[in-house]
């Protein structure tokens, strides 16, 4: 205190009446019945895909992730109100985060790509290739455990 | 430094905002240190999604599928694929946005508001931590068909048949075991956030209820932890989207 006689108190500064508060709390729900449409409509694409194929598509991998960023930046700017910040906090709030975070994705997407290359692959276990042509022979989980599965492959490939 | 009723925002005039005692960016010290802490913690999740996401695709065959994975609901025999996340993504958003009221009522040095919707939100952010349990719980015992799978048996010198049920860090029923790593990790770590979080909204509670920020002539607190509980929301949406849905 002795240091900054005139120090803006920050603390206070955004402080609101009634008047104001009502407005801010009209917004608020608002947003949030937009995020709770956006989580139900992203449920339902979510329980439909495998029944009509769009399961692992690029369409729906980019839609869910655009969705997605769509809440997130509701999240930060609506109720962390990012958004009433000044100007150059958001940047600096903001610009590193996503460069960062391009530079990761950017990276792994192209320095990654050794492990796909046939000398890199892993080894996968050939019992979890057995498991999942087991998971796929069923329909959902419960009905790939049926008796009489191949049983003289497992021999084979294990031999 | 008055702020306009619309835009809500302090007005700093760019030429002075750099000269000296005041803070540039027109917020207090602890709450840019909160959001400091955030964007390192945001880094630390977004590594771990990256990651989750490489391994992913790298095995998309053998990958298992959310919905055959989580398909209980509490109280219910049926298989209900997505709708028991579904709810607990609906309690994390209900307790951001009473946390985001509470914050608003204490603007407003509104102390019944706040102990009011600060009380909600811990209460939502206990039923997701006790949810996550729940799924966990689930995915550890997993189903009673489980999984049979051939074991080496070194007395007999050949493969013989085991019933596996759930998963661990090593086998998994339902796919891959990376598909259990991850889903321990990622969502180990977001519940522990979730756990902190719901401490520290108790503590500020207490203060609220002893009145420490009606003292103190404003209630700042309540923004920086509702901060903190908005990103632990914000991490949820995007674990939801890369484990359950994609």
């Amino acid at each position: 205190m002795e240091f900054h006689d005139n120090y803006p108190s920050y603390e206070t500064m955004y402080n609101h009446d009634e008047a104001y508060g009502k407005k801010a709390r009209r917004t608020l729900w608002n947003v949030f019945w937009i995020m709770l449409i956006i989580t139900i409509v992203e449920l339902v694409i979510g329980f439909l895909a495998p029944s009509k194929g769009w399961s692992g598509t690029l369409g729906l991998k980019v839609l869910f992730i655009g969705l997605t960023i769509a809440k997130a930046a509701f999240i930060v700017w609506w109720f962390m109100h990012l958004g009433h910040e000044v100007k150059f906090f958001k940047y600096v709030i903001l610009v590193p985060y996503i460069t960062f975070m391009l530079y990761t994705i950017f990276i792994v997407l192209t320095e990654g790509t050794y492990s796909g290359q046939s000398g890199n692959l892993t080894k996968i276990d050939p019992i979890l290739v057995d498991q999942q042509e087991q998971l796929r022979a069923g329909h959902g989980h419960a009905a790939a455990h049926d008796a009489g599965h191949d049983e003289a492959k497992h021999e084979e490939g294990h031999h | 430094m008055a702020h306009t009723a619309d835009a809500h925002t302090a007005e700093i005039d760019s030429k002075e905002a750099w000269s000296g005692g005041k803070s540039p960016f027109g917020v207090s010290y602890g709450k840019m240190m909160m959001w400091f802490f955030l964007i390192s913690d945001a880094l630390t999740f977004g590594g771990l999604l990256v990651s989750y996401g490489f391994i992913r695709h790298k095995y998309a065959d053998v990958w298992p599928k959310a919905e055959n994975v989580f398909t209980h609901f509490p109280f219910v025999e049926q298989h209900l694929p997505l709708a028991y996340v579904g709810l607990m993504t609906f309690i994390l958003i209900m307790s951001s946005v009473t946390m985001v009221l509470a914050v608003e009522a204490g603007k407003r040095m509104d102390r019944k508001g706040v102990t009011i919707w600060m009380l909600w939100t811990i209460i939502g952010g206990l039923m997701f931590v006790l949810s996550q349990a729940w799924e966990w719980y689930h995915f550890i015992v997993g189903t009673e068909a489980g999984w049979v799978r051939n074991v080496w048996d070194f007395e007999k010198g050949a493969y013989v048949k085991e019933v596996f049920h759930g998963a661990n860090m090593i086998v998994n029923e339902y796919g891959v075991p990376q598909f259990a790593n991850y889903f321990f990790f990622i969502t180990g770590f977001h519940g522990t956030h979730v756990f902190s979080g719901v401490v520290i909204n108790v503590i500020i509670f207490l203060n609220v209820l002893k009145g420490t920020y009606e003292k103190r002539g404003h209630y700042e607190m309540i923004e920086k932890v509702g901060l903190y509980w908005h990103f632990v929301d914000l991490v949820w949406v995007f674990v939801f989207t890369f484990f359950y849905l994609l």
